[in-house]
């Protein structure tokens, strides 16, 4: 973050020694071989005309290589565990930075230990265990087989829970510490202060969380892999089987290599990443546009 | 919402999403180690070969989780070898030398290999072996240094984030002092900042780690094998336990072996909870240290 | 019981096939000489087998080392081509292209069936070809119109280009596909765990995967069973091969020499498999 004060306009200036130039530029160099790779190696199946991958069927012994349902299907997914886990994770966030009641002070330690816990399950056990206890739940409740965009989304959103959770709490708390030494004089509680000052100034924190969740729900493989059923159709209801494009790769990769339905990988593969440049690009957008004070 | 609910309700309600969470977490973890703690024991590590003997590499093991863990133990080292360099570098250089079109330039890549989905990243690892093979190095395979650099990529922004971060929170009286007292902006960075923010740096490198150990996705397209012993060498395959666990859920044949199954997804829990609480300290120390600098400390 | 009946079936048909082979040594001594490294990819089906092969050769013989790594028949074909690995495997006889584009050579080793497979508390144990075709098709959706429970059918699948699941299209489906809304599974033990836990699942496994939480169905009236398969009255198999680029030369050949060895015929049973005789 170039600061610019008198700091950095005073001092001697001395430029970056050459390890350190190394270092950067070794890292700027894995960056531009991962994009040009997977732009180059997307190519083929743009220019195929026999094999497009852009049409809705995937039936590969007949010929059909589409992966639209597979977009359609990452999009949901992704969209879905947001609906589903951004109202949970400002909740819990809301709750960790105004609770009151004295009584709730350890569960207050409690749940942030619990929120860094969550960081930590890999989405390999969570899927493996999910497959044991959610899917035979909603096929009893819900209908279906179990294996569904519900179920898929359920997990995703616990998923990235603590991602957004973490960036709700350290984007909110510092202007709601800098207002309570006056609001709370003049007699307002912590929530309050927290939904009537801080919330209504804060959209790019609310924006942040929920763009850096909606990321990671786009690239997880494991979790759809092993519980939305993957069938390459777009699903209509909650309790229908769906694929995402990174379950479809590693499906695929799985068994093909070379043809057309590997060509259809990289396309897949470009989508994914292109989603998330523009994900990326609107994040930073926003961080420009920020009008709000950074520290009290 | 304050005329849809009334107080006590809103309070409660707000009560009910960590609860909710709290119960959830708590229902996975008894079903693991419900499922999972029948076949935790030295035997389920070590097959039938004396754990002594294995650990100090003198026998082999066969139907352990040995081989998967020291692979694994080996994936997360030589990743932290290979990203800490240049995830060091940029870091600092984002803090502390880049001016405003550089450091949005980097930046913007960094955001970007922090978007990219670790199947992408798998597929690229994949990739590159197929080319290095046609072009330059026909002997090149998948292997663990693959495996490797694909990781240290990937978590490469979460290691320059955290540099950033921790030498762009160091109090500025620090700064002024150190510049005051004559030293060059090099020295400074080197001698004062450096020292000042290694926790904070640290904490970044574990929880990249911790990314590192549980990713099943890219090891799974660039050498992770079902079965080899211990990794013989850079350029060989190895086990890991993610991969593991993927697989056992994949292809295991009856209840001991779906046990087990269960019993790695709880040494990996296990394994990744404590390199996270390890980060949790280590930004302890960071904070506690540079809050030593703003002795007034905040009111509420 | 059932396991002790199970077994003799095994040594039985073992016994049969084992007639046609010509007696060898006990090839572990084969490997006293070797050292060096074995790679083996591909099909899924094959890993318990090549992995017991491996742990025999490397206990008798620290220097070699051997990986068996999974992926799928795609994968054993392209990876054993581009000479990435040493052997690669398949679930399904080669094709012509990828004869002729790598040239290949295989080695049928085992012959394993493909069971339809249902839950345990499914009333359904048998059905016809002609119903089996009509549910993977989507046309039959309710276990009632077959027999069963008034209970809509959930459909598994496994993915394009296994080998289980073109065995099963080919030879139960005769070539038709299975509808696009089915769930899609990457592997037995995924699709065991569905069928276990879903009581209105029908999917298809390898015979070997076949245990007492999930029931395979006949088909026709044939049974699914290993020696079912090996005499050819069911219908639904296939031939488990290793394919090599060129003829295998040393430690490679010594290995599929193993596999085919009486100790290997073992692992193959214990595996569920059928040891098929080396032409």
């Amino acid at each position: 973050m170039p600061r610019s004060n008198f700091l950095t306009e005073n001092i001697p200036q001395e430029t970056a020694g050459p390890w350190l130039w190394l270092g950067t530029v070794l890292a700027m160099l894995g960056v531009f071989c991962l994009c040009v790779m997977i732009v180059v190696a997307a190519l083929p199946a743009f220019f195929s005309h026999s094999h497009s991958p852009f049409e809705w069927v995937w039936q590969p012994n007949q010929g059909h290589f589409g992966i639209l349902p597979m977009c359609v299907g990452t999009l949901l997914l992704s969209f879905s565990s947001l609906a589903l886990g951004f109202p949970w994770a400002l909740a819990i966030a809301v709750w960790h930075l105004t609770e009151e009641a004295s009584a709730f002070a350890h569960a207050k330690t409690a749940v942030g230990a619990l929120i860094r816990f969550l960081t930590t399950i890999p989405t390999v056990v969570l899927s493996f265990a999910a497959v044991f206890l959610l899917t035979p739940f909603l096929r009893l409740h819900i209908g279906g087989t179990g294996f569904c965009l519900l179920g898929a989304s359920l997990m995703v959103s616990l998923l990235i829970l603590p991602t957004m959770i973490l960036v709700l709490e350290s984007g909110l708390k510092g202007k709601l510490e800098a207002l309570c030494p006056y609001g709370l004089a003049l007699g307002f509680s912590r929530y309050d202060l927290l939904r009537y000052c801080v919330l209504p100034q804060s959209v790019r924190t609310l924006t942040q969380a929920a763009v850096l969740g909606f990321g990671r729900a786009l690239g997880d493989t494991l979790l759809p892999l092993m519980l939305a059923g993957n069938a390459p159709h777009v699903p209509t209801r909650v309790n229908e089987s769906m694929r995402t494009l990174s379950a479809h790769m590693a499906l695929v990769t799985a068994n093909e290599v070379g043809g057309s339905a590997y060509n259809s990988l990289f396309a897949a593969g470009l989508f994914l990443l292109g989603t998330s440049v523009v994900v990326t690009l609107i994040l930073r957008r926003l961080a420009r546009t920020d009008t709000s004070p950074e520290r009290p | 919402m304050h005329a849809m609910f009334p107080p006590t309700l809103r309070v409660w309600l707000l009560r009910l999403a960590p609860l909710l969470l709290l119960l959830i977490v708590l229902g996975l973890l008894f079903f693991l180690v419900q499922k999972g703690h029948s076949a935790l024991s030295l035997n389920l590590l070590f097959g039938d070969t004396p754990p002594l003997m294995a650990v100090l590499g003198q026998a082999a093991v066969w139907n352990g989780l040995w081989p998967a863990c020291a692979g694994t133990l080996y994936l997360v080292l030589l990743t932290l070898l290979l990203a800490l360099f240049p995830g060091l570098c940029c870091g600092i250089y984002l803090a502390e030398y880049a001016n405003r079109r550089s450091a949005l330039g980097i930046g913007l890549a960094m955001d970007i290999l922090a978007g990219t989905p670790s199947i992408v990243m798998g597929l690229f690892g994949f990739t590159l072996i197929v080319f290095l093979r046609r072009t330059f190095c026909p002997s090149a395979n998948t292997s663990l240094l693959l495996s490797a650099a694909c990781l240290a990529l990937l978590v490469l922004p979460n290691i320059v984030s955290n540099t950033r971060e921790a030498l762009a929170a160091i109090p500025r009286e620090l700064r002024i002092t150190a510049l005051a007292l004559g030293l060059g902006k090099n020295a400074m960075i080197r001698h004062i900042l450096l020292p000042q923010a290694v926790h904070g740096i640290a904490a970044g490198v574990v929880l990249a780690l911790a990314r590192a150990a549980e990713d099943t996705a890219v090891i799974m397209l660039t050498g992770a094998v079902a079965n080899s012993g211990l990794p013989a060498g850079l350029l060989d395959r190895f086990e890991a336990l993610p991969f593991s666990i993927y697989y056992t859920a994949a292809e295991y044949q009856n209840a001991d072996e779906l046990a087990s199954g269960f019993g790695a997804a709880l040494i990996l829990l296990a394994l990744s909870a404590l390199l996270v609480f390890l980060a949790h300290l280590l930004e302890r120390r960071f904070l506690q240290r540079s809050r030593g600098y703003h002795a007034t400390g905040h009111l509420c | 019981m059932s396991q002790l009946f199970r077994k003799t079936l095994i040594l039985a048909s073992m016994a049969v096939l084992a007639m046609v082979q010509s007696p060898r040594a006990d090839s572990l001594d084969d490997f006293k000489n070797l050292s060096g490294k074995l790679d083996i990819a591909g099909g899924t089906a094959h890993i318990p087998v090549m992995k017991a092969a491996a742990q025999d050769i490397m206990r008798a013989n620290p220097k070699i080392r051997i990986t068996v790594a999974a992926g799928g028949s795609g994968v054993g074909v392209q990876k054993v081509g581009e000479g990435l690995v040493q052997i690669g495997n398949t679930g399904r006889a080669l094709k012509e292209k990828e004869i002729a584009k790598y040239g290949l050579v295989s080695f049928p080793f085992a012959i394993d069936g493909v069971a339809v497979a249902v839950n345990p508390d499914n009333p359904v144990t048998s059905l016809t070809k002609a119903q089996i075709k009509d549910v993977f098709a989507g046309k039959v959706t309710n276990w009632r119109e077959l027999g069963g429970h008034d209970a809509p059918i959930s459909l598994y699948v496994r993915e394009d280009g296994s080998g289980t699941r073109e065995t099963f299209e080919t030879r139960a489906l005769d070539k038709a596909s299975s509808t696009d809304k089915a769930n899609v599974v990457n592997s037995n033990g995924a699709m065991k765990t569905a069928i276990a836990k879903d009581a209105n699942a029908i999917g298809y496994v390898g015979i070997g995967h076949l245990d007492a939480s999930i029931r395979g169905v006949a088909i026709d009236g044939q049974k699914p069973t290993q020696e079912g398969a090996a005499s050819g009255a069911y219908p639904v198999t296939r031939l488990l091969y290793m394919n090599t680029k060129g003829q295998p030369q040393g430690l490679t050949k010594a290995f599929i020499e193993y596999i085919f060895s009486e100790k290997g015929k073992v692992l193959i049973s214990k595996a569920g498999y059928i040891p098929y005789a080396k032409k």
